[in-house]
């Protein structure tokens, strides 16, 4: 058996033991174990894992997931969102579906202190849902906005996606994330765009709250936000002026947190252990499944399977756009069945190389190959930020959550198209950094 | 039933041990960074206690993860399926994993008592890290095991 088909054999099983439901990085460890044992040999397979693990585990960038995910945990902690959200809405209250706008600009402001998505739909979702029922916003609209915004986490820095596309590809997860920034507020200003757009179209969808606001609320009503922007500032700029790499970052970002909460006198044992759990439970699901995505490149790599592929791709007489527009159709389909993290270690270790290989910057890749991730989590039937919202929001069927987000799907496939046109809009930023 | 009930509990004070270090690992990280930049001071060794902490923090955890079924897998397909073939699917996932985590234990075992190296400024040994990897394998396995048995339990219960 050539190697090339004990690598598509290999990744057949793989695909089969995952539609079984077996943890992705088990399957990943599983297979490629196999692989390398019958490629290189079974002395040289018996190690891999182990010593894979216990590399991946202690690799001090790595340090940055659970810091990240505390500083997210800790935001919440801190009641930041609640406070964004009135901010917001004193702010948006007469524009057009201004609840839903208020919605989008938290989770947006949210974003710049969390990495995960998940966090923000569910706040957001015990926050703002019951707000824009009590002004009786149609549901559909409410909860799309909450599902939409939450993905903003996983691009607007810090963000676990750039993270983890930074690991597996080994570029530069300062540069990723300073690369998110515009990308990130086009996406939050196209997310308004079209709920302004919706609601004139159909002004029944939120009636608008007739209670003005004024000019000095408005003003008093900016202290909800200085300790995020402070916050986003000292992590965002110290990482691109290169004063600090973006694990010390996490720290300073998790530390100032964590001091404003007990400034605010918020800080309970309880919400101490669930926020530490948490950052316990993302970091070993990312961790193992980026062994295992270590061990399976490795059977792959030994397959020759990634080489021949990208030079296959890089021979055919097409444009390289072309290439480029069936990887973002790969990858909307995938998202409706894998979550974002699983899908980028599944498909990366292939993808990358071929898009190297097409000549397309790293970096700008990687923020769109963020932007697919994030549709993955609204679209059906799996969206994780869905799934999350229907356990906080019990009474709307997980349906009208889908058929919610879905305009707002429209509006990433927009800022990919743009971000594709004008690449300094993601560039722009990364290329004048300190470092 | 009280096996498995002392297991899932050692399994979460095992993560929550390990878990409380993230909190020095963050003063410590921006401690470093603070001296560093303010008085060109660096705390010796941080670097390698961060990846010592990481590694803990992580192996300790795996098993806990498990228990609360933290490694996700994709199930749409599998929920469509009768809740028999459903568990018969769990049976053999389960069984394929607990023989990828056997090897892990087992070579982790070997690896971590050969590890003669100690770190470079605070010369502590490794060994004792690279041995977590077949301790917090085992608590994996033996969370995986749980789940193995309720799974044939299910089937047991069904057939008669």
């Amino acid at each position: 058996m050539s190697p090339i088909l004990a690598g598509i054999i290999g990744s057949a099983l793989l695909v089969f033991f995952l539609f079984l439901g077996m943890p992705i990085a088990f399957v990943m460890m599983f297979v490629g174990f196999l692989g390398i044992g019958y490629l290189a040999s079974i002395n040289a397979a018996l190690p891999v894992v182990a010593k894979t693990i216990y590399e991946t585990a202690s690799y001090y960038p790595y340090t940055i997931i659970p810091l990240f995910i505390l500083m997210g945990g800790f935001a919440g902690n801190a009641g930041i969102t609640r406070e964004l959200y009135e901010t917001f809405d004193k702010w948006f209250r007469r524009l057009p579906g201004g609840l839903s706008i208020a919605t989008i600009t938290t989770c947006a402001f949210f974003a710049a202190l969390s990495g995960s998505s998940v966090a923000a739909s569910a706040a957001m979702g015990t926050i703002a849902i019951p707000e824009m029922r009590r002004f009786n916003y149609s549901p559909k609209l409410a909860v799309g906005t909450v599902a939409a915004g939450g993905t903003l986490s996983f691009l607007i820095p810090p963000s676990l996606g750039f993270v983890i596309y930074g690991m597996l590809t080994e570029q530069s997860i300062g540069k990723l994330l300073i690369s998110g920034i515009i990308p990130g507020i086009l996406l939050s200003s196209t997310f308004i765009l079209i709920i302004v757009f919706m609601v004139r179209k159909n002004p029944g969808l939120a009636p608008s709250n007739p209670e003005g606001v004024s000019f000095k609320e408005k003003l008093l009503a900016l202290k909800g936000v200085w300790e995020t922007i402070i916050v986003f500032m000292i992590v965002m700029g110290g990482i691109y002026l290169g004063f600090i790499n973006p694990t010390e970052a996490g720290a300073i970002g998790a530390l100032a947190l964590f001091v404003i909460i007990l400034l605010k006198r918020r800080l309970t044992l309880q919400n101490l252990f669930a926020s530490l759990f948490e950052a316990a439970r993302i970091s070993v699901l990312v961790l193992f499944l980026v062994a295992g995505a270590n061990v399976f490149s490795y059977f792959l790599a030994l397959s020759t399977i990634p080489m021949a592929v990208s030079s296959w791709m890089g021979g055919l007489e097409v444009s390289r756009y072309v290439v480029l527009a069936i990887i973002i159709s790969i990858y909307l389909v995938l998202g409706c069945f894998l979550d974002a993290i699983s899908m980028m270690v599944l498909t990366l270790p292939v993808i990358f190389p071929v898009v190297k290989a097409l000549g397309f910057d790293p970096i700008w890749f990687g923020v769109v190959c963020v932007i697919m991730m994030e549709a993955g989590l609204i679209t059906p039937p799996v969206g994780l930020n869905v799934y999350t919202l229907a356990g906080v929001v019990k009474d709307v069927p997980m349906q009208t959550i889908f058929r919610g987000a879905a305009p707002f799907l429209l509006s990433m496939i927009a800022v990919v198209i743009l971000i594709t046109l004008f690449p300094e809009i993601a560039l722009f930023l990364p290329s004048m950094m300190g470092r | 039933m009280n096996i498995k009930y002392l297991i899932r509990r050692i399994n979460y004070y095992v993560c929550g041990a390990g878990m409380c270090l993230l909190i020095p690992l963050m003063l410590l990280t921006a401690g470093d960074v603070v001296g560093r930049k303010l008085f060109s001071k660096t705390i010796p060794g941080s670097f390698e206690l961060s990846e010592y902490i990481l590694a803990v923090f992580i192996l300790l955890g795996a098993a806990y993860t498990q228990q609360v079924k933290g490694h996700v897998g994709v199930d749409f397909l599998t929920a469509r399926l009768s809740p028999r073939v459903q568990t018969l699917c769990n049976i053999l996932t389960l069984s394929l994993s607990l023989f990828i985590i056997s090897i892990v234990i087992w070579q982790g075992w070997i690896e971590g008592i050969r590890e003669r190296t100690v770190s470079d400024m605070l010369r502590i040994p490794q060994s004792p890290f690279r041995l977590l990897v077949a301790i917090g394998g085992f608590l994996l396995w033996l969370e995986l095991l749980l789940d193995l048995v309720d799974s044939v339990g299910k089937l047991k219960r069904r057939a008669l």
